[in-house]
């Protein structure tokens, strides 16, 4: 199977899961009224994200054929995305500025006049294009590397918290030790010693990001531990196993949606700094920041590409912020109670 | 502040006037505060007491490694040793094409040819020179300092030969008598001697015997004699490679605290001497007064004093002006290099007037140079462009040991390598990428080196789709479809730059050969891996370049020679390129004075590589040198040659226009000031208000 | 009290052999010792050479020891050589490590000393601002600000201030920095260097300090003993100062002494933009040459200064509020 019918399906399996958790979301009041909270308080950032993982679906949908590549014979062989699709061939030579009719340096005619929101790049491809699939690559980061961290966190701040003793003696060493070496120096060794791709930067910021989620884990099922309804449960015979799954990990769902929200906005940034050292993931905004940083420099300068990754992560990061504020005050038992 | 005092002394009045006065007079001293502040602003980087001394400023990005002349072969490390080391002979400064004069050889020798066909080669050196003060002498028993003696370079020679110092340049030196002989005496004397292993080096030479061609006679003669003809060993000697070195030095310096200290201590006989040396941040170098152009100005050496003929032209570019013209070198008082990892920053300085000369960035190129000529704006400024052809190649090449681009399938992965030779756009890449700087190449001969013809056009260098199409079909991949796979044909780039910057480069190829049809994937890992595939000849294609040592067509033809090749014998023919004609060809040319012979040969040579295409030849770089008025007698050196000794600088027109450039601009720190207490201002008031 | 402190002791070095083990897999399981023998002796090296090479650097022994050879693996060697401050040699160019480090962290300590505290006291004063103008449109815009500076990465920071302050209205010099100035006492040059880069580290931190230090500040003015105080009358000011500030200081502490280790590393980026040759200087140019020998030590030094840190906060804690146990 080819990578871009891996993606189609994890489209599939995105919406189906969407679906559900709507459905499921819907059915209990707590969480319903967590969601309308939300939307009542930032409707704008909830938008905002909205859009942004739309054009992530968008671009994660790809088939063969039928389209108008221009003199890239290669692409008429491969998978094109649904985004790059509504754009077709926007191919130029080098730069150009935004809307602009002309090449910037050569003042040569483009072959699209007037169609580059952002202008065009020093290879002369879409810089507004560019952008909108940062985003795919942006949500790619936060929700691979959620998707390594939170489980591991879970793994081990459940049974630490839970059990105790032995247990929580080794997982809270491993957590200190971990937790003591700098994030920045332990992502870059990570990434340097295992080769760098986009799977490699994502488990070192999974890596280096587990540690506080696990702590929170561990912190909420020792208070969980001690609740009527965990005893009440134990004294009718029930299982550890099942404690945990019926039980704890259920209350701990509130916990996982405001971590990852928090948790996300971090990840981008580190990306962008990892960029700069020359270990980021293709595609990009940190990349397209630390690529075009010289070109703030030129003169007359070119800024549309700072720009556009800017725009891009900048809105992402404003919208993901406040919306983790909205989400942890709708969910957060201690805030809740006050408003 | 004066006005702060005026309005404290006439407070007086009735209290809500004062409340007032009290208020204006808070804004007042405020605003004092921050233009104080300001005034000890300045941009400039170096400290005031030093505006008036003759220093050079120079940035550099990447630190020197190693700074032992037997082993270093870097352009970083060249800046500092090329100073510090003199040399047996040197280049003209203004002469093109080069030639080479005497250093501290009195005369640049000619070949005698002996009876048993070994050829030799005399010289002279100019009397009694010193090295430059260093504790190692003192060390031994000696002074400050010592002379220069001929035995210095017979050991400096022996170094070069040495398995353990590892000189690059080994290969080089090869054709001297008794040259590989002594090495390999010397290596197996130390793997069964072991008592022989903890002496010093200098003795373990000599206990061997020393190189049989490599002589001297009494303290002011040296001989060379060669085992067979390689004229280009006197380029080599223009190299800090031979420099004399004080044994001294090496046993002092090495195994000091348990390392080897000699390569980061030069001590040398040069213009110059290293005085400061913070490793990775900067260095400092201070004209040498025990050099001979100093000590013995009446000697008048060719090395030593400001050349009184030049190259056609010179004298309108005014490089013999009558100020300098026969003055004792040199005129410029301390070399300060500082490192500056950013290229950006660091021409931002340049342009401020705080580095004297710096290549341009290619960002900045548009706004300074208009044509081939300076901006306006700059030329005001007083700025000066040196443009000058490098002599250097930078090329794509193909692993001719690869199954599918390599020799194996002959002439189908010739047509490949044709096709994808027929769609690199050299004029669009320079144009992109380098604004339009360099020269396209034609073959591996770069302008200003004897076999480079500029009417030669390369048929596969030009840009043709229809042709390559045509070639793809030939060699069994029409449209670029793999007959095996059914899909576009996949090939590898690989690379260990990483930069954001080189990915948009190589993006540029793939670019290209994707018209074709072939999906070209660039792996780009770090430089472990990356060195491992090369070692491996796990590769197919890649993108390098060569700056020649000295300007002879052996040194850039020998790239492709298949007993230099990478993957059999670690040298520099990275393509693997193995072609018995091209070999013959090489050894026929590669001694052979510059005549019509050495011509033909050569372009046989070409027209082999034209068709066999184990490189798709890129451009040869222009540099474009900029430098401020100030800085005087700047000519460009093709190689990589430090000249700083025949440069001169009027400090005071420095300082003038530092100050001139760089005067602070303060209004908008007063701007944000108020817009700040603008924005605080209402929410302040009302507050107060909502609280009575 | 004198237990508590030798048992955070004892598993502070506990962790610091943890974090040796990690250090240890990282960088040893992956890189082989003749890669980076062939990396530091250039590519024409010859096979006797990298044999003395490896030797002379300790590369030459078993990786793991073995139940028949437990001593002289370079496990040991690893262990030894970092738990005794032993660096050795650099990999790439063979100055000891040990200098070049005492040598970065003057420089180091000069940029990040002035930014850590102007930051400190710029965010509290801020934060206390804010948190006084609570529910004003002084606060929104404050908090607005802070997330704004945090969503920008520090890099546009850098470069940006390079630009307006350095090149259009040429306050400071773009960048440089040169150690003798510490030790001539060159007071005016060493300011001019530091100016740009604190300002820019102070910008890049401060939205997520103030923005912290503001929840920690409207948290305690809603505590019933500040209304206690108000209703006592008095002054804002005064409640703000005597009582939120003295109440708030422990989560502060924390994130405070926390941030100490950062200190001596220095900043990666803003080192690098501005010529400073500091810790964060050597840990990119190690990065960029893979010179695993240097960066090994930095982890190892960063970890040991962090975990001091930890233990710091925690005795510190007992001191500053009586109601910590010592459990």
């Amino acid at each position: 199977m080819e990578s871009w019918m891996v993606s189609n399906l994890v489209v599939a399996v995105l919406l189906v899961g969407g679906a559900w958790i709507a459905v499921a979301v819907s059915r209990h009041d707590i969480w319903r009224a967590a969601v309308q909270q939300v939307w009542k308080r930032r409707p704008g950032a909830v938008l905002v994200v909205c859009v942004y993982v739309l054009l992530a679906l968008l671009d994660s949908v790809a088939w063969r054929g039928n389209v108008d590549t221009g003199s890239d014979v290669v692409a008429q062989h491969e998978a094109v995305t649904l985004l790059e699709r509504l754009f077709g061939d926007a191919q130029e030579k080098s730069y150009s500025a935004p809307l602009a009719d002309i090449e910037f340096y050569d003042h040569s005619p483009l072959k699209h006049p007037g169609s580059h929101l952002f202008g065009t790049d020093i290879l002369g491809g879409d810089v507004f294009l560019m952008t909108l699939k940062g985003a795919r690559v942006a949500l790619l980061i936060g929700g691979l590397t959620s998707l390594i961290a939170i489980p591991l966190a879970l793994l081990f701040g459940i049974p630490a918290g839970y059990f105790g003793k032995r247990i929580d003696d080794v997982v809270f060493f491993i957590m200190s030790t971990l937790a003591s070496i700098p994030t920045l120096l332990l992502l870059i060794s990570i990434t340097v010693a295992l080769g760098r791709s986009t799977l490699v930067v994502c488990f070192a910021l999974a890596v280096t990001s587990w540690v506080g989620f696990c702590r929170i884990a561990r912190g909420e099922t020792m208070k969980l531990r001690e609740m009527d309804y965990v005893h009440a449960a134990r004294l009718m015979g029930a299982s550890e196993t099942t404690i945990i799954l019926r039980h704890i990990l259920p209350n701990l769902m509130h916990l996982v949606v405001i971590t990852f929200v928090l948790m996300f906005s971090g990840l981008v940034l580190s990306e962008a700094v990892l960029a700069w050292l020359g270990i980021g993931v293709n595609g990009s905004w940190g990349l397209m920041i630390a690529k075009a940083k010289d070109e703030l420099s030129r003169d007359p300068a070119v800024w549309w590409n700072v720009g556009g990754a800017g725009v891009g992560l900048f809105g992402l990061l404003l919208a993901v912020n406040f919306l983790g504020d909205a989400v942890r005050d709708a969910l957060d038992p201690r805030t809740r109670k006050e408003s | 502040m004066a006005r702060l005092a005026e309005s404290l002394t006439t407070g007086s009045g009735s209290g809500s006037d004062l409340s007032r006065r009290c208020q204006a007079m808070a804004w007042r001293s405020l605003l004092g505060l921050v233009a104080f502040a300001c005034f000890g602003c300045s941009n400039s980087p170096y400290p005031e007491e030093d505006s008036d001394t003759k220093i050079l400023y120079r940035s550099f990005e990447e630190a020197p490694k190693n700074l032992d002349p037997a082993y270093a072969y870097t352009t970083s490390a060249t800046a500092i040793l090329g100073r510090v080391y003199d040399t047996l002979l040197e280049y003209h400064y203004l002469k093109r094409p080069y030639q080479l004069i005497g250093g501290i050889a009195k005369e640049v020798p000619t070949a005698e040819v002996l009876d048993d066909g070994t050829i030799r080669y005399g010289f002279e050196l100019r009397g009694e020179m010193l090295y430059q003060d260093d504790p190692c002498f003192a060390a031994y028993g000696g002074g400050a300092t010592r002379q220069v003696l001929a035995g210095d370079l017979v050991f400096a020679f022996q170094r070069l030969a040495d398995p353990l110092v590892n000189s690059p340049v080994f290969q080089s030196f090869a054709n001297l008598k008794g040259f590989a002989e002594f090495a390999k005496a010397l290596a197996e004397r130390r793997k069964r001697d072991p008592a022989f292993r903890k002496l010093p080096p200098r003795e373990q030479y000599r206990a061997v015997g020393g190189i049989s061609g490599v002589v001297s006679e009494g303290p002011h003669h040296f001989e060379l004699v060669l085992a067979r003809p390689y004229p280009q060993i006197l380029e080599w000697l223009a190299m800090h490679f031979s420099a004399p070195v004080p044994w001294e030095a090496v046993q002092h310096y090495d195994g000091k605290e348990g390392r080897d200290h000699f390569k980061d201590h030069p001590v040398g006989s040069g213009p110059y001497y290293l005085s400061e040396y913070a490793k990775e941040s900067r260095y400092v170098l201070e004209k040498n007064l025990n050099w001979y152009g100093v000590k013995h100005p009446e000697w008048k050496a060719a090395g030593a004093v400001y050349p009184t003929s030049g190259a056609p032209g010179d004298e309108a570019h005014g490089l013999l002006p009558a100020e300098y013209v026969g003055k004792p070198l040199p005129f410029i008082e301390r070399i300060v290099t500082v490192r500056d990892k950013e290229s950006i920053p660091a021409f931002g300085k340049f342009l401020q007037g705080y580095y004297d000369s710096s290549g341009i960035v290619k960002e900045s190129f548009d706004q300074l140079v208009r044509g081939d000529a300076l901006s306006e704006e700059m030329s005001a400024r007083g700025m000066k462009l040196e443009k000058s052809a490098k002599s250097d190649i930078f090329y794509l090449g193909f692993n001719m040991d690869d199954p599918v681009v390599g020799s194996a399938k002959g002439a189908r992965s010739r047509a490949l390598r044709q096709a994808m030779s027929l769609m690199v756009d050299v004029l669009e890449y320079t144009r992109v990428f380098t604004n339009g700087r360099g020269i396209p190449a034609q073959s591996p001969l770069p302008p200003g080196i004897f076999g480079y013809d500029a009417e030669y056009k390369n048929p596969f260098r030009t840009v043709d789709l229809k042709r390559a199409q045509a070639l793809m079909v030939e060699a069994g991949y029409p449209g670029g479809i793999d007959p095996k796979t059914n899909k576009p044909l996949r090939l590898s780039f690989d690379t260990s730059d990483t930069s954001p910057d080189g990915g948009a480069r190589f993006k540029f190829f793939v670019k290209a050969w994707r018209q074709l049809g072939i999906s070209v994937e660039v792996s780009a890992t770090d430089y472990n891996r990356f060195q491992k595939k090369m070692r491996e000849g796990a590769f197919q294609i890649f993108q390098w370049g060569w700056v020649a040592d000295y300007p002879d067509p052996e040194n850039f033809m020998f790239l492709l020679w298949s007993k230099m090749s990478r993957k059999k014998s670690g040298g520099p023919n990275t393509a693997n390129f193995s072609n018995a004609k091209y070999d013959e060809l090489f050894l026929k040319m590669a001694t052979r004075e510059n005549d019509d012979r050495r011509m033909e040969i050569m372009k046989e040579m070409r027209t082999l590589l034209e068709h066999e295409r184990p490189w798709i030849e890129l451009y040869h770089r222009e540099s474009y040198v900029l430098r401020h008025g100030w800085l005087k007698n700047v000519k460009a050196p093709g190689l990589s040659l430090p000249v700083s000794k025949y440069w001169d600088l009027d400090a005071a027109e420095r300082g003038r226009r530092r100050t001139e450039w760089n005067r602070p601009i303060y209004w908008p720190a007063f701007l944000l000031l108020f817009m700040g207490l603008a924005i605080i201002a209402p929410g302040i008031r009302t507050f107060y208000q909502e609280r009575q | 009290m004198l237990a508590y402190v030798l048992r955070k002791l004892a598993y502070g070095g506990l962790t610091v052999l943890g974090v040796l083990l990690l250090i240890f897999v990282i960088f040893f399981a992956m890189a082989r010792p003749d890669d980076v023998a062939r990396r530091a002796l250039g590519e024409k090296a010859q096979g006797a050479q990298i044999e003395k090479w490896k030797a002379k650097h300790g590369y030459d022994k078993p990786l793991w020891p073995t139940l028949a050879k437990p001593g002289g693996s370079l496990l040991q060697a690893h262990y030894v050589s970092l738990l005794s401050f032993e660096f050795g040699n650099s990999d790439l160019n063979d100055s000891p490590i040990g200098t070049t480090i005492r040598d970065g962290m003057g420089a180091s300590l000069a940029l990040t000393i002035p930014m850590f505290l102007s930051g400190l006291v710029l965010g509290l004063v801020l934060a206390l601002f804010v948190a006084f103008f609570r529910e004003t449109y002084i606060d929104t815009m404050g908090v607005f600000l802070c997330v704004l500076g945090m969503s920008v990465s520090i890099l546009i920071y850098i470069i940006g201030s390079q630009f307006v302050f350095a090149k259009m209205l040429r306050w400071f010099p773009i960048s440089g920095f040169d150690t003798d100035v510490i030790a001539d006492g060159n007071w005016n040059l060493l300011l001019r260097f530091l100016a740009l880069p604190v300002t820019v580290g102070v910008l890049s931190s401060f939205g997520g300090d103030t923005r912290f230090y503001r929840t920690v500040f409207v948290e305690e003015v809603n505590r019933d003993y500040v209304r206690t105080a108000r209703a006592k009358g008095a002054g804002e000011m005064r409640v703000m100062l005597r009582h939120v500030l003295r109440n708030a200081m422990i989560p502060i502490l924390t994130r405070v002494v926390v941030a100490i280790p950062f200190l001596f590393t220095g900043s990666l980026l803003l080192e690098a933009f501005f010529g400073i040759p500091g810790l964060g200087s050597i840990t990119v140019d190690a990065i960029a040459g893979n010179d695993f020998s240097v960066l090994r030590v930095m982890v190892y030094i960063f970890a040991l200064l962090f975990i001091l840190a930890q233990i710091a906060t925690d005795i510190s804690y007992t001191l500053v509020d009586p109601r910590v146990r010592l459990e």
